[in-house]
């Protein structure tokens, strides 16, 4: 396959780091948009998309490489597993995320625009990558301990933006915040998102975001501060 | 002693009540000790210490198995939790009843409680439905909470998932880490959390150091 320059699909791919630009946004066995060299990618990309197809357990090797339209042999030359192709498309999809997020809340000077901001990029991530949302929040956890572990981990780096909120506040609010309030708050939300994703509601997790915001911000402000930051666009 | 003749069926039910619970409990070690995947029916049958046929009196597979034990956990902790939370007048203190019982039912059965936190979430697509359901269960016991709450009406829809959800998150988070044995020190801290949006910071810490 030949790289037109000239097409726009690839040039979107340039905003995405190498891994993810060919990963498909659909999952609907979508024409290959973006012309990749690298089998490394082609073979996550085809992860992606056969687990999208079988959930993780019943993608095989054969899937994949079908999906990446590579041979078998080129397969066991990047990865000797399975798992260990899976743990790559992982950290891949998760590295982008982070990013978005942190980018989304470093772009905002106050702290509860920051978290309502970031909210709203890990949403409209996986809104609109329904293939990796799934990926990455729901068959993770079914791929074995290797996964479950990083899945932890993911969800725990989220903690410091919302112990961010403790900066400045009065001691009356602080003291009755507890060690564990930021975890609460992030897990509950992981939760929520996953179940919706789990459910095949992907598409509306957008919708959450003033419930999120205002489930996030309660601790720190106060229902009343909080379900107005909530509400402001 | 032979048993009066009107009692024996009660008497085989108790029986086949008393095999379940014995095979579940043996999934729940087994699956503690080697993961599910790894678990066979031999494993179970060998730690409940029963036949093989009498496994298969009970449940159809190892995973049949699996589901029995979810359902059992969570109607079991269920029923104390309400039991628990009836034993009190408001809402506030309900909820600090019904979660103490709760943690009790997981420090004190770790391996089931490992078979439905952690376990679950990897055993397949109607283990994952049925965590999901348990999850659901206790979504109705929080939305109390909008009635004795000032602002019950605005608060939004999705809040009791939220809360659940994050319970479960820090549950899952301290069986993951081995520390079940401590997890009823969490109590006040869960109170606090699950109690804020509704009746405010300020009552929920009472709430959550009284008692």
């Amino acid at each position: 396959m030949a790289v037109d320059p000239s097409d726009s699909s690839v040039e979107a791919a340039h905003e995405y780091p190498p891994e993810l630009s060919r990963l498909p946004p659909g999952r609907h066995g979508l024409p290959r948009e973006f012309v990749v060299h690298n089998q490394r990618e082609r073979l996550i990309a085809g992860l992606a998309e056969a687990v999208a197809e079988n959930g993780f357990a019943s993608t095989t090797i054969a899937h994949i490489t079908r999906h990446a339209a590579v041979s078998r042999r080129t397969f066991y030359e990047h990865f000797s597993s399975k798992d260990e192709c899976f743990v790559a498309a992982y950290d891949a999809v998760l590295e982008q995320l982070g990013e978005r997020v942190g980018e989304a809340f470093r772009a905002e000077q106050e702290w509860p625009q920051a978290i309502r901001a970031g909210i709203a990029a890990m949403l409209s991530f996986l809104a609109h990558e329904p293939n990796l949302a799934r990926l990455c929040m729901v068959e993770a956890l079914v791929a074995g301990p290797v996964v479950v572990e990083r899945y932890d981990a993911a969800i725990q780096s989220l903690v410091p933006y919302f112990r961010e909120g403790r900066k400045g506040r009065p001691p009356e609010v602080l003291s009755r915040l507890s060690p564990t309030t930021e975890e609460a708050l992030v897990g509950g939300m992981v939760s929520l998102v996953s179940r919706r994703i789990f459910a095949g509601r992907t598409a509306e997790l957008e919708e959450l975001l003033p419930d999120l915001v205002e489930f996030a911000l309660t601790p720190y402000l106060g229902s009343a501060e909080a379900a107005k930051a909530a509400r402001q666009g | 002693m032979r048993p009066p003749p009107g009692r024996q069926q009660l008497s085989r039910e108790f029986i086949t009540r008393h095999q379940r619970a014995r095979i579940i409990a043996a999934l729940a070690e087994e699956v503690m000790a080697q993961g599910y995947r790894a678990v066979t029916v031999a494993d179970i049958v060998s730690r409940a210490g029963i036949a093989r046929n009498t496994f298969y009196e009970n449940f159809s597979s190892k995973e049949d198995c699996f589901l029995a034990a979810q359902e059992y956990a969570v109607d079991e902790a269920l029923r104390r939790v309400v039991e628990a939370a009836s034993d009190v007048e408001s809402w506030p203190a309900r909820v600090r009843s019904g979660l103490a019982s709760f943690l009790r039912s997981v420090a004190t059965e770790p391996a089931l409680a490992r078979t439905c936190f952690v376990d679950a979430l990897s055993a397949g697509p109607a283990a994952v439905d049925r965590y999901e359901q348990s999850l659901q269960a206790f979504v109705p016991l929080f939305r109390i909470g909008r009635k004795v709450s000032p602002h019950g009406e605005e608060l939004p829809s999705t809040l009791e998932e939220t809360i659940v959800g994050g319970i479960f998150w820090i549950i899952y988070q301290r069986i993951v880490l081995g520390q079940t044995e401590q997890i009823e020190e969490l109590l006040p801290e869960l109170i606090e959390f699950a109690l804020t949006p509704y009746v405010g910071a300020e009552a929920a810490r009472r709430a959550a150091t009284e008692g």
